[in-house]
């Protein structure tokens, strides 16, 4: 008997060796802004990824906008056509449904005219935002104004000299740079961590406690 | 095994929450002072089980353990397990609130069906003969609780249909480790504790 239960704790060790407790079958899905499309991720928290996946795309009213697959990393982008909240729904499969959403504000889309531009890369609309600020702070400052404007008018002369492909090149690093980062912090919150299970189990005694507590007092009355 | 928030119809999610809290009451009924740490630890066994990942080819599973609260705790095993599901959707997001109904019904209805089923063979039998039981128990919750997900599946849309078959088809190795598991808990618990078995209520055995 007594090699049984070693046994039984040793079948738990081996079982518990391959498991952090970070993995479970939960589904991640997470959508960011990328330029003038959206880019997003679908996959399970034990870091299988979603590939070759359905993504659905509702607006707000559950009107289907349109539809994409993810690629073998469970990777997949969508061009918005509408500048209303995007809604993406993905089907695992077994009941593992992913969902996300995207608010209209956050909706990389152009309404004037061309979706191939956001409103940052417009070089018309950039300068015009970098020179109102400038003009504002020459106008109540009077004295060392020559200096002041020709301080604040060189950015704003440089960056409408900026060259569209310089800016869309800087754009597309950051978001490679800032990527893994997303991926770290998104993983981060579906961490559960020994403290988390600990503080389960102890919810877990105090509501049985509780119980007990409520049965015995039930019980003493009975005899009394 | 855990379903998730927005993949079952609401008619299926208002009928599963429905069930659960009459099996809750039920179940809280049901259980003697006596009985209650019991349930407690089943419940905290059960929370944790699901954190225990076996490798299985690609992919992993989780434990589920609801074979051994339904024999055990009987319909006890219902409040039991819904504390469980509770605390993993609120601590670890697993499956969800809106939905927690519908898994409760799931997973604790086939422990209570897995209980009423074996149970009596593991009481009867020698501690080998209870640990066979105890098995078959262990594997039999699983089984019924993946038709319970398959069938709450289905009834929520046609899409769901192949997926509800899925369900069967990729739990059957959690079916064998549960089936192993729980067979060697009760073998454990009839040489150490054979009156954790019903033996405590004999009036009020399921």
């Amino acid at each position: 008997m007594k090699h049984f239960a070693t046994a039984v704790f040793v079948l738990f060790a081996c079982l518990s060796w391959h498991s952090t407790p970070a993995e479970a079958h939960k589904v991640i899905t997470s959508v960011f802004v990328s330029g003038s499309a959206i880019e997003g991720e679908v996959g399970f928290s034990n870091g299988d990824m979603a590939a070759g996946a359905l993504v659905e795309v509702f607006d707000d009213n559950g009107t289907k906008l349109g539809e994409t697959t993810t690629d073998e990393e469970g990777f997949f982008t969508y061009v918005p056509t509408a500048k209303v909240p995007h809604i993406f729904k993905a089907n695992l499969g077994q009941g593992h449904v992913a969902q996300a959403e995207l608010p209209a504000d956050d909706v990389p889309f152009d309404r004037g005219g061309s979706n191939a531009l956001s409103w940052a890369e417009k070089p018309g609309l950039a300068s015009d935002t970098t020179a109102s600020p400038s003009g504002a702070e020459v106008a109540p400052a009077a004295s060392p104004a020559a200096e002041q404007t020709a301080f604040t008018a060189q950015p704003s002369f440089d960056l409408a000299a900026f060259e569209e492909a310089q800016r869309k090149m800087i754009a597309e690093a950051v978001r490679k740079e800032v990527r893994p980062l997303q991926r770290e912090l998104i993983a981060y919150k579906e961490k559960t961590d020994l403290q988390t299970v600990l503080g389960g189990i102890g919810y877990i005694l105090g509501i049985f406690g509780v119980g007990f507590y409520i049965a015995a007092r039930r019980k003493l009355k009975e005899t009394t | 095994m855990h379903i998730v928030d927005g993949a079952l119809s609401s008619p299926v999610v208002i009928g599963g929450a429905l069930i659960a809290a009459g099996g809750v009451a039920v179940g809280l009924k049901k259980l003697p002072l006596e009985r209650i740490p019991a349930a407690g630890v089943l419940s905290a066994c059960f929370f944790v089980a699901s954190l225990i990942h076996v490798p299985l080819g690609p992919t992993s599973v989780h434990l589920i353990l609801n074979g051994l609260a339904g024999l055990v705790l009987g319909w006890a095993a219902f409040p039991a397990l819904f504390v469980g599901l509770l605390l993993q959707a609120v601590f670890f997001g697993f499956g969800g609130l809106t939905v927690l109904g519908v898994n409760t019904t799931n997973i604790a209805l086939a422990a209570v069906l897995a209980g009423v089923l074996c149970r009596p063979g593991v009481v009867r039998g020698s501690p080998f003969v209870a640990s066979l039981w105890g098995g078959l128990a262990g594997g039999l919750a699983i089984a019924f609780t993946t038709v319970l997900v398959g069938a709450s599946l289905a009834l929520s849309g046609e899409a769901f249909i192949p997926a509800a078959k899925l369900v069967f088809f990729a739990h059957i190795p959690v079916i064998a480790v549960e089936a192993v598991l729980t067979g060697m808990a009760v073998y454990l618990a009839t040489k150490v504790k054979p009156e954790l078995f019903g033996a405590l209520t004999p009036g009020k055995a399921i």
